[in-house]
């Protein structure tokens, strides 16, 4: 009978294990979850995140019905966005597939003297924004091959009555004679000719304003019919031989350089850093017309250099050196562009987990400087053994220390972090104090007493002297924000970062 | 005596000399009033086709009137969803300077590309947009009808939709309300379109585009953009737990889109090394 009672006993309890350890799990296991309680979509939380009345399954997002990425297809915009999960793409009353479907092809769509390479829709969409006829063409299949297809078309003058008026229109060949623009009929092409040239009779003649064009960097002298001649030139604006013929840009005044504010040119140079724009936003005029070369470059930027519109490099401003495995605590690493003569700042990742990379390109223009945030691969550093593999620049970013190891006497050398992670050491549950434990070392140094009193140091002494502290102290600095470290204005901390202590214990061998 | 005779001499010379003064006066006040009265008549004949397009019938004065009411209460709904990534009242934001910036993409994981939380950038705008000017649209059609009705004439027609539609140049919002206009004729309309100079549109496709680089690699490089765009300005500023704060703008017409991604993060320090 006891037993018996033993027995039950035992299936309750386990039955009560079962459920209380059963439901700890289920309000902690992590949970796909449709909408959280921060009200974001398809997010692996735990399931006491997951909104009320918001589906949620034990798996990963990409398994569930409902959360599974796919194509989100705007019909309005022409748009499909790939890695969207379904339930998002329903809320937005928008198609979504798994696949991508065949209104997301692209295709290349000319306009004009312009292409785009986008989906159909889009293509009639940005169509029905400049006025014109599209041509969609799916045999091209890729952007490059696009925006070639346009380039080398034959320009020139389209001669066409209208109104009982010879009137022009600069435009190519194709828009001319094709048909597909209404307005001009028994319509004559002259290649390589301006509208305004006096020999084609036209109602078209030049004045002393200037344009813009979409796509185009320069400023174009503008005739009496709205059209665009050649490339704005102070010196030609009476010469009636540049008023009739094409010209291109190399041919125009300043061709190498970028005409920056220039009153008299208007051969803007966008990988120069100049470009159309309106006097009134530029803030300075040119000697005629409304337009000027905008000079979009940065001069004297915070490192004292001058840089090219789009131009971005790496500053690092903070306290302390970088790459050498002792970076400030706080430190980070900064991008700086230039955009349109501002010197705009981008932070790469806190902590350190992101460090600035720049390298210059050379160009027919000169070189032109390129920076990026990449990933700290530190993560790896402190588990490498050997020089070669701890300096392998292909898989880590890491520095091989000579005489010193992680724990003491395990090798000839310690690999660690060229640029130290940081760490949250101020938060009392964050990983700091494990972490820079692990440079805890104990050095046990053994004393021989002497036949007639005294001692003599027999193994490990070197443990006894200040450089042996001070190199215990920088692979404590090594391995993150440990250790009697500064921070990014340079200052110490308030302790020492670090403890020496010497005990004695006395042992028989 | 003297003082007195010195008195009665001087006192018809100012006398005189303040009639005369205030002769003068007079004539200047005239002058004033007639000049104001030319200028004010000159200004009326200048301006008598645009004052007469608001008391009097045609689809000019309608759209007149509905820009002239509901501009910038338009101006004012999109300033505020520009400033918290296209939403009137996000949800699923991060507060940066006080400002709620929806999360277009977001992933709550270290490691992991960003899920895509508004897939629609261009039409959800425009839906948010005209969802938030609808009240105020409404009430000023209705306002509109009566002020046709103090002028003598008989208005009918309902509101049936507002609607808003982005183009690289403009704001442009849709009434689709038939409207019929009578006195002594009888005009009728389809409905009122008012348009609204912005660059919304090029901006949100921009936006679009990196929130797309964002759930796919992880991250956008905004360079690559200003390569293409001359007028176009990015910011994007990083938070220490991986939120990328956006400032998308045109650096001509000076509007700015601001919006948050978290997307392919890393935690301090050793946390998840091994998990990963």
């Amino acid at each position: 009978m006891n037993k018996h009672k033993l027995l039950i006993f035992a299936l309750l309890s386990l039955f009560l294990f079962v459920f209380v350890s059963g439901g700890v799990f289920a309000v902690n296991a992590t949970v796909c979850c449709q909408k959280t309680t921060s009200n974001l979509y398809c997010q692996n939380v735990p399931s006491d995140q997951c909104a009320a009345g918001s589906l949620q399954t034990p798996s990963a997002c990409s398994q569930t019905s409902f959360c599974k990425a796919g194509y989100c297809y705007d019909s309005r915009q022409g748009n499909c966005m790939s890695n969207t999960p379904k339930v998002v793409c329903d809320l937005n009353n928008e198609s979504w597939t798994e696949t991508e479907p065949a209104s997301c092809g692209l295709g290349c769509c000319i306009l004009g003297d312009q292409a785009a390479f986008v989906p159909l829709v889009r293509c009639k969409i940005l169509a029905g924004f400049l006025g014109i006829q599209a041509n969609y063409n799916k045999q091209i299949t890729n952007e490059v091959s696009c925006v070639l297809s346009v380039q080398g078309q034959v320009k020139g003058a389209c001669v066409y009555e209208s109104e009982f008026e010879k009137t022009c229109k600069f435009t190519t060949m194709s828009d001319c004679t094709s048909g597909s623009n209404a307005s001009i009929t028994n319509a004559t092409f002259y290649k390589g000719k301006l509208c305004s040239a006096p020999e084609l009779g036209t109602i078209c003649g030049k004045t002393k304003e200037t344009m813009c064009l979409p796509g185009k960097d320069e400023i174009y002298f503008k005739d009496s019919c709205g059209n665009p001649a050649n490339i704005y030139d102070a010196s030609k604006i009476n010469d009636v031989d540049y008023w009739s013929n094409i010209k291109t840009k190399l041919e125009s005044c300043g061709p190498s350089a970028s005409n920056g504010n220039s009153k008299s040119c208007g051969n803007c140079n966008y990988l120069l850093g100049s470009f159309c724009r309106d006097s009134k936003d530029a803030g300075s005029s040119a000697s005629y017309g409304d337009n000027i070369c905008a000079d979009l470059n940065c001069k004297n930027t915070q490192n004292r250099n001058s840089y090219k519109h789009g131009e971005s490099w790496c500053v690092y401003n903070d306290a302390g050196k970088t790459g050498t495995g002792n970076t400030a605590v706080g430190a980070r690493f900064y991008k700086h562009i230039c955009i349109n003569g501002e010197e705009v700042l981008e932070q790469c990742a806190d902590f350190k987990q992101e460090e600035c990379i720049e390298d210059k390109i050379n160009t027919s223009l000169g070189s032109f400087s390129q920076a990026a945030c990449r990933v700290n691969r530190w993560q790896d550093c402190l588990v490498q053994t050997e020089k070669q593999d701890c300096e392998n620049l292909d898989k880590r970013d890491c520095l091989w220390k000579e005489g010193i190891a992680l724990n003491v006497n395990s090798g000839s050398g310690a690999c660690v972090p060229k640029n130290t992670p940081g760490l949250k050491f101020w938060d009392s549950e964050g990983d700091a104090s494990s972490v820079c434990a692990q440079a805890n070392a104990q050095c046990v140094v053994k004393f021989e007493k002497g036949l007639f009193g005294g001692e003599k140091c027999k193994d490990n002494c070197e443990c006894l002297t200040d450089s042996w502290a001070k190199q215990r102290n920088d692979i404590c600095m090594a391995i993150g924000d440990c250790g009697s470290k500064i921070n990014w204005l340079g200052d110490k901390g308030y302790k020492t970062g670090y403890n020496v202590t010497i005990s004695a214990s006395s042992s028989k061998s | 005596m003297e003082k007195h005779n010195d008195y009665k001499l001087k006192n018809p010379v100012d006398r005189m000399e303040k009639g005369s003064k205030m002769a003068k006066k007079g004539q200047m006040a005239i002058f004033i009033i007639v000049a104001i009265a030319i200028v004010a008549l000159i200004l009326l004949i200048a301006f008598y086709p645009r004052i007469r397009s608001v008391v009097t019938g045609g689809e000019l004065t309608s759209s007149n009137f509905i820009k002239s009411c509901i501009g910038s209460d338009v101006q004012t709904n999109m300033e505020l969803m520009n400033n918290q990534g296209g939403y009137i009242s996000p949800e699923g934001f991060y507060v940066y300077n006080g400002k709620k910036l929806k999360f277009l993409c977001y992933t709550n994981e270290y490691y992991k590309t960003c899920v895509v939380q508004d897939p629609a950038v261009v039409s959800h705008y425009e839906k948010e947009l005209a969802n938030a000017i609808k009240s105020k649209a409404a009430q000023c059609y209705a306002d509109m009808k009566t002020q046709y009705q103090k002028q003598g004439y008989s208005v009918s027609g309902i509101l049936r939709d507002v609607k808003v539609e982005l183009t690289d140049k403009s704001v442009n919002v849709l009434f689709d309300a038939p409207l019929s206009i009578s006195k002594e004729s009888t005009s009728t309309y389809n409905g009122v379109t008012i348009q609204i100079d912005s660059k919304i549109y090029n901006l949100l496709s921009i936006v679009q585009s990196i929130v797309e680089f964002e759930a796919y690699y992880g991250d956008s490089e905004t360079t690559n953009y200003i390569q293409y765009y001359p007028d176009l300005k990015i910011e994007k500023i990083k938070q220490s737990d991986g939120t990328k704060v956006y400032k998308v703008s045109d650096v001509i017409s000076k509007e700015e889109f601001d919006f948050a991604s978290r997307s392919l993060s890393w935690p301090p320090g050793y946390e998840g090394v091994n998990a990963k």
